[in-house]
Order: C-alpha cells, then sequence, then structure tokens
C-alpha cells in the first residue's frame, strides 16, 4: 500500500536542497567567468560568456577534452559489452557461483583505484600500455565493467530469455540472434549501462596518472595540475567542462526512464 | 563443461583478473621478488611499513573521515528523504551533485571552504572576520573538516535516492500496527520506520564507506600533508625518486586492498541477512 504524499513537500527543504545541489556549481560558475576576484569582495568582476568560450577553446583544455571524451566513449562501449555479457552469465547462474561472481564483480568496484593503479601501472609499462591512451582505457575499464556487470545483474533480473531461445530455434545465428532479439529488447538498458560506463571513467584521475604516466592529458589532470598552479580560473574552467556531458547524461537517462514508465 | 557453466567462469575471470593481477604484481614487489629496487625476497618493506607510525596516523585518519562524511552524507539524506523525499524536483536536484565529477565538487569545496574562499567573504562582509586568516581553516587542515564536508556533499545524494527507494517500497502494514496499538508518531519512527529503513540502506551506506576509504579524487585537493590519507600516501610512494621506497607502495596498496575486501565481505553478508530477512 503506497501513502499518498503532499503533492508539494515543504518549501524548506527544496530551498535547502536547491542550495546544496546549486550552490557549488553555481561558485564554480562565477569563478570560471571571474576576470579577478579579489579578497574580500563577494562579486566578482564578470566577464562576458564569449570569455568563457576563449578559455574552454585553449588548446590545452581542447586536447584534454577530447582525449576524456574518446575514453569515455571507449570505455563505455566495452564495458556495456562486457557488463552485459558478465550480467547475463550472472542471473542465469545458480547456486554458489552466481555469489562468486557478483562479489568478483563487486571487487574492482570497491577496490581503491589507487590501489589499484600500483599495480596494474607496472603491469601495462611491461606490455608497453604505460602512458598509452589504450592502456589508460583498459584501466578505466576494470572499474566500469565492475559497475556496469553489477547494474546488468539488478536490470536482468527476472528477464525472460526465452525469445532468443525461439529464434535460435527458428534458425538465426548467435549474431542474427544478438543484432535482432537481444540488442533491441535490451536497448534502454544497454543505454544507461553505457551512460554509466562512461561516466566512470569521466571522472577518473588515480588510474589515468599511474597508468598514463603524464602523457595522457584528460580534463580530470588538466583541472588538478591548473588548481595546484594557482589558477582557479580555469580549474573552473575545465571543471565546468567536466561537469556539462555527465549532467545531459543523467538527464538523458532520467527522460528515457520516465518515458519507459521506470520512475515515476 | 557446458557454456552455461563456463560463463560465470570466464566472467569472474574476466572482471576479478585485473585486480588479482594488479594484486599481485603488488605482493611480489613487497616482498622485494620483482620491481624497481628489488634485491630478492625480503619482508623488510612490510615491517618497516607496519612500524612506521605515518601509516596508522594514515590509515586511521582515512577511516576517520571516510566513516564521519559517510555519517554525515546518511543523517542528511535520512533526513531530507522524510522531508520531501517523495518529490519529483527534490529526486532532480539531488542529482546534481550526484553527476558532478568528484575533482570538480572538490575544486567547488575549494571555493568554498577555502579561508579566502566564498564562506569567509561572506563572513568578512556581515563582519564576524577581519580577513583570511581569522576564517577557520577547514582545506588542507588537520583534522579534515573540508574534505568530509565534501564527502558528504558528493555522497548524499546516492544515498538520499536510497533511502527514497527504501522508504517508497517498505510495508507500511507495520507501522500502522504500531500506531493502532497506541504508539505515538515518534515512537513509530524509532521502533518501526528506522529499523526498516537502515536495513535497506545499511549494503549502500557499507559501498559509500569503502568507496570513500580510497577516494583520491577529493583528497587530493583538499586534504593536509600531514597525516596524508591513505591514497595519497601510496600514491606519493609510488612516485618516490627513491627506487627503494616504491616497495613501500605496493604495501600499501595491498593494505588498501585489505582493508576494502573485508568492507566488501561485510556487505555480503548485511546484503545475504537482508535477502534471509524478506525470505
Amino acid at each position: 500500500m503506497r501513502e499518498r504524499r503532499p503533492a508539494v513537500a515543504p518549501a524548506v527543504w527544496f530551498v535547502a536542497l536547491a542550495a546544496v545541489s546549486l550552490a557549488p556549481v553555481a561558485l564554480l560558475v562565477l569563478r570560471a567567468l571571474a576576470r579577478t576576484w579579489l579578497y574580500p569582495t563577494l562579486s566578482p568582476v564578470v566577464a562576458d560568456g564569449s570569455a568563457l568560450a576563449a578559455v574552454v577553446s585553449l588548446p590545452r583544455l581542447r586536447g584534454a577534452l577530447v582525449a576524456s571524451l574518446l575514453l569515455a566513449l571507449g570505455t563505455g562501449v566495452l564495458a556495456t559489452a562486457m557488463g552485459c555479457a558478465a550480467g547475463r552469465a550472472l542471473v542465469r547462474a545458480r547456486g554458489g557461483w552466481r555469489r562468486v561472481a557478483t562479489a568478483a564483480a563487486f571487487l574492482p568496484v570497491v577496490a581503491p583505484p589507487i590501489a589499484l593503479g600500483v599495480g596494474i601501472q607496472v603491469v601495462a609499462l611491461r606490455l608497453g600500455l604505460g602512458g598509452t591512451l589504450g592502456g589508460v582505457m583498459l584501466a578505466h575499464l576494470i572499474p566500469a565493467a565492475g559497475y556496469v556487470t553489477l547494474y546488468f545483474v539488478g536490470a536482468l533480473q527476472g528477464e525472460d530469455f526465452a525469445l532468443e531461445d525461439e529464434a535460435r530455434t527458428l534458425g538465426a545465428t548467435r549474431w542474427q540472434t544478438t543484432w535482432r532479439v537481444t540488442i533491441p529488447v535490451l536497448r534502454s538498458r544497454l543505454r544507461d549501462a553505457f551512460v554509466l560506463g562512461a561516466l566512470v571513467s569521466w571522472g577518473q584521475l588515480a588510474l589515468t596518472l599511474l597508468v598514463g604516466a603524464g602523457s595522457i592529458r584528460t580534463l580530470p589532470v588538466e583541472l588538478l595540475s591548473y588548481v595546484r598552479a594557482g589558477d582557479d580560473r580555469l580549474g573552473a574552467a575545465a571543471a565546468l567542462v567536466l561537469a556539462v556531458p555527465p549532467l545531459l547524461a543523467m538527464g538523458v537517462v532520467g527522460l528515457g526512464a520516465r518515458r519507459t514508465g521506470a520512475v515515476a | 563443461m557446458t557454456s552455461a557453466r563456463r560463463a560465470p567462469l570466464v566472467a569472474i575471470a574476466v572482471l576479478a583478473g585485473p585486480v588479482l593481477v594488479g594484486g599481485g604484481y603488488s605482493l611480489a614487489a613487497s616482498l622485494g621478488l620483482v620491481g624497481a629496487g628489488s634485491s630478492g625476497f625480503t619482508v623488510a618493506t612490510w615491517l618497516e611499513l607496519l612500524r612506521a607510525g605515518e601509516t596508522w596516523r594514515s590509515v586511521g585518519w582515512t577511516l576517520l573521515t571516510a566513516g564521519a562524511g559517510t555519517a554525515l552524507a546518511f543523517a542528511a539524506a535520512v533526513t531530507v528523504a522524510r522531508g520531501a523525499g517523495g518529490s519529483l524536483l527534490a529526486r532532480q536536484l539531488a542529482l546534481i551533485p550526484l553527476a558532478l565529477p568528484h575533482v570538480a565538487g572538490a575544486l567547488a569545496a575549494l571555493l568554498l571552504l577555502g579561508q579566502s574562499g566564498f564562506l569567509s567573504r561572506a563572513a568578512h562582509a556581515v563582519g564576524w572576520i577581519d580577513g583570511p586568516a581569522e576564517f577557520p581553516a577547514m582545506v588542507y587542515d588537520p583534522a579534515g573538516i573540508g574534505l568530509t564536508l565534501a564527502f558528504a556533499w558528493k555522497e548524499f545524494p546516492f544515498l538520499l535516492l536510497n533511502a527514497i527507494a527504501v522508504l517508497d517500497s517498505r510495508d507500511r502494514t507495520l507501522e500502522e500496527t504500531a500506531r493502532s496499538l497506541g504508539a505515538d508518531a515518534s515512537q513509530t519512527w524509532r521502533r518501526v520506520t528506522w529499523p526498516l529503513l537502515w536495513r535497506g540502506m545499511a549494503p549502500a551506506v557499507i559501498a559509500v564507506f569503502a568507496f570513500l576509504v580510497g577516494q583520491y579524487e577529493m583528497a587530493v585537493l583538499l586534504a593536509p600533508s600531514d597525516p596524508l590519507p591513505l591514497s595519497m600516501l601510496t600514491q606519493e610512494r609510488a612516485v618516490d625518486p627513491d627506487l627503494a621506497r616504491r616497495g613501500a607502495a605496493h604495501a600499501l596498496s595491498l593494505l588498501a586492498l585489505l582493508l576494502t575486501m573485508v568492507l566488501v565481505v561485510v556487505h555480503e553478508r548485511v546484503t545475504a541477512s537482508d535477502a534471509g530477512g524478506h525470505a
């Protein structure tokens, strides 16, 4: 039985929640736009939007954006493929294997990236992958595949795979079944899984620093570098560039979820 | 072995394999068997590390800040879920900090909480302080106040959405029975709703705590240099110009992995007992 909730929750909660959620983002916007912001002024000398556009189009930030995008896209696609396959195997598994395999998926999710990276860094170097985009992508894939697998373990609960079995019975090959049945049926869940996998890579710093060995300059790496150099303005610009795609992605997932009735 | 039986084994190998390979290398390196500065089997690195006060200060500080951040996020999530959890707007607002990458959130915390940050300027504007030096240090501070607040801010939305899901799906007949037997609202909350909420949220709370123990992105912008959080101490040793000290990075990473493994076991037990409770 579901309790009827008031249509509008107490305004005070919204004000508090809005302040907590939006204030830090607003501060990043102000800092990125501010030409100067000397202590103790509360409101900065704000430049126009073209100044922010100029900052964002700096070659260093643009290069970092491209590297971050490539890594997020590649990690998202690979993590979705691996996580979907592993999640299906886990959902169909029975008994002890299922628990062991779920714990195996949980391990790369909770293993601290820095702890993961220290050992992986040397292995990547030995394989000739240290300091390369491919090596960093494989490193990002370790936690991303774990997250996406756990997502599919939940999203595929109670899934009826009979349609695929039927297609195979009617003579479809494994590839035909995948392209014509599995992918169309799982489309919205594959999209959400891709977003999840891409986001794990998007914000990743520790693994990029260790496996990228300073050669792979992503947005988080540049942000850290700007702030350490005392340039909060460019740091805030990098933070904003970093913030926009996840916010858009969350919006897409939320919209898709509402359209499919997954959320009220 | 059939492919249906083989599939979970392949999944285990693919998912946990890289962690085990990395961990295996770290174990060998921490024992002086491989890697830069290795000189044959020795437990000296481990003995030195386990005897060093710096190691335990770092572990203790990491557990304390992660624990305080989790506790704050949990308290805020439960409070807001009770007050405004049902509304779509509350969920949408909560998604904003969830979507912001940790390193961007850490910079926002720096701009807000630093001694020349926005709160300090506001305090100056209302005449509470005369300059940045009078504003309490909340960034790079040994107490880790800024880092704890940033942890809580970043993890609160995840726990809020979790609290909303648990509250929405709970069986209300227990609460109605308690009320019909004469319990007042506060007693019903304390004795019925709260235990249900805690049991439902415990796995998520443990997951957040485990995540914060290994957090690097926020620590690198907000933590002090003494004591160093475990993640930063590990990174510092990993890039130490003195190759002989790099074995310590591998030992520290294993220590961090061990800590999170313990939390995985606790998480699995809590999840299993919860599933058993519902069966």
